[in-house]
């Protein structure tokens, strides 16, 4: 008998886990559920528009619905929708992979102001995710906080002259928003020294690459330890890189104080050995981190998890990715973890014929299957300019739209 | 024909390549196809021909999967002369200076031991737009039929 495993979320950890279950048992019914009415989450709202190499991923996750036999159901929101009661009583196991979509706060004097900004906001804007805001006026002077890769992607685009994300599928609308843009400086600041910053060096160098920037890091200092050695270099590597007007500047081991300004962002006072300062900012962008959107109690899922369990929050329910773990680890630390996930599962698993399974989905409207996937990655393909890969359709209804367009006999 | 297709993965872009060549030649060939993370060096005597797709991680460095293969053949005093290989590297010329150096790795630690490389590395950028199916399939074709 066939058991059946629903997926809530249909990024990397989510789409892992179902290629993993799917690998070992075949047999298995697995139904991938999203909020949004496209699949793959973050790779195709998250990485980095000029970062297509990356996105190849979505080619294997692709291949669960085509040839593996997953069911996609797009614009179902678990826990507003149907609630996770249900689903779980309809299955034999759920597993959330809903990721952590939500900025992490600055936590300190003045961060509400109007001028600070989360990078995942910020990156969903930049992506035309169909629930991100308006592309805000970033002004001359924004600083980044944060020492991640994400900080690091956030810095990229924003420095990368129009022919530089040739190949990218930023659409047209950040397109005109970035060209729009006269940045003078781009600062980044650390908290930590820059021995441990959290980006890969591979990131670093990569700005290199840029030919409208000039870079200037502060802050290098010699370490004994190897991991802290390979980025050090990187970072001295790229220090003193002048091929244009707009100035990259890397900062490191601040405290930070509180937001400056009135009634929006004017600097950011930090502190350091040297004492503090107040670093001018036309507005300031936070990379420090995510959290739980919100969607479900991740704290209380969390919480009520066997100890050591990996990934076992209850009887039949499951978390993976950053829903499970925290916003740590990168797209093939999820696929690793997957595969362990689906051992445990599948040891666990006890198929009931009397749940209902999909059926649960039939009484809502506007669902995307991955038919209705196809004819808008087909309809993106298809409108892309010269120099895109991709135009993705803006907004939800557009999407739906598509989706639920009649094949027509031509 | 017995072929032995193996891979070295991060993502599992290499895995789902590895796949794609073991069907495209499985009419033909008694073909298999494994991890690198499950395989000796002792294990490849030449008796399989050998086709390998291996990604490249980070800066430059070979993926996990193919990490424990890779020490073990340089720890040990391993004799492959009689094993032929095709390689095949994946990779993203966005990061230029390190494009598909795992595969090339893998392969210079092969020959070291006395393998022999059939053919050109053949490599695909996943920043291309192309699928690398369609730049492996073609390759490996040609390479079959020379060995074969």
């Amino acid at each position: 008998m066939k058991a059946k495993v629903a997926i809530v979320g249909s990024g990397p950890s989510g789409c892992y886990a179902a290629q993993a279950l799917l690998k070992a048992a075949p047999d298995l019914q697995v139904d991938i559920i999203d909020a949004l009415p496209v699949p793959f989450g973050l790779v195709r709202y998250g990485v980095a528009s000029d970062h297509q190499g990356t996105k190849a991923v979505s080619r294997q996750f692709s291949r669960i619905f085509e040839r593996q036999g997953a069911g996609f159901f797009g614009n179902v929101r678990i826990g507003q929708d149907i609630s996770l009661a249900t689903l779980r009583s309809a299955y034999d196991a759920v597993i959330l992979a809903a990721g952590l979509s939500a900025d992490r706060k600055l936590g300190i004097p003045g961060d509400t102001l109007p001028g600070v900004y989360g990078s995942a906001a910020l990156t969903r804007a930049l992506h035309e995710h169909p629930e991100a805001d308006a592309l805000p006026d970033l002004g001359s002077a924004p600083v980044i906080v944060g020492n991640g890769n994400v900080a690091i992607d956030l810095l990229r685009v924003l420095a990368k002259t129009a022919d530089e994300l040739h190949g990218s599928d930023l659409g047209p609308g950040p397109t005109a928003w970035l060209a729009a843009n006269r940045f003078e400086t781009l600062t980044v600041i650390g908290r930590s020294p820059a021995g441990k910053a959290k980006f890969d060096p591979v990131m670093v160098r990569e700005l290199a690459k840029l030919t409208n920037v000039t870079i200037d890091v502060a802050g290098v200092h010699s370490s004994e330890d190897e991991e802290e050695r390979k980025r050090l270099e990187a970072l001295s590597e790229i220090h003193g890189h002048a091929k244009g007007s707009t100035r990259i500047i890397f900062r490191f081991g601040l405290q930070l104080r509180s937001v400056e300004g009135t009634d929006r962002v004017s600097g950011l006072k930090v502190a350091s050995a040297e004492g503090e300062e107040i670093i001018p900012a036309s507005s300031i962008l936070t990379a420090i981190g995510f959290q739980s959107s919100g969607d479900f109690d991740r704290e209380a899922l969390l919480s009520a998890a066997e100890p050591d369990a990996s990934g076992k929050l209850a009887e039949n329910l499951f978390a993976a990715g950053w829903f499970w773990r925290g916003p740590r680890g990168t797209i093939p630390d999820s696929r690793t973890e997957a595969q362990a996930l689906a051992t445990r599962l599948l040891e666990e698993i006890s198929p009931n014929p009397d749940r209902e399974g999909s059926h649960i989905f039939a009484g809502l409207r506007d669902v995307v299957d991955y038919t209705g996937w196809q004819k808008i990655d087909s309809a993106e393909l298809a409108a892309a300019a010269p120099n895109r890969c991709r135009q993705k359709l803006a907004g939800k209804n557009e999407l739906l739209r598509v989706a639920g367009e009649q094949e027509t006999n031509s | 024909m017995k072929i032995d297709v193996l891979f070295g993965t991060e993502t599992g872009n290499a895995e789902m390549l590895a796949e794609d060549i073991q069907s495209a030649l499985e009419s033909e060939h008694d073909v298999t196809c494994r991890d690198l993370a499950d395989v000796d060096p002792a294990e490849l005597d030449g008796e399989s021909f050998a086709v390998i797709v291996c990604s490249t991680y980070g800066e430059g460095e070979l993926p996990s999967s193919a990490r424990p293969f890779a020490e073990k053949l340089d720890a040990g005093s391993y004799d492959l002369s009689a094993l032929r290989f095709a390689m095949f590297g994946l990779g993203d010329a966005e990061y230029s200076k390190t494009f598909t150096h795992g595969s090339k790795t893998l392969a210079e630690k092969l020959q070291a031991k006395g393998a022999v490389q059939v053919g050109e590395r053949v490599t695909h950028d996943a920043s291309s737009g192309d699928a690398p199916e369609d730049v492996a399939l073609p390759w490996i074709t040609d390479i079959v039929a020379q060995v074969a």
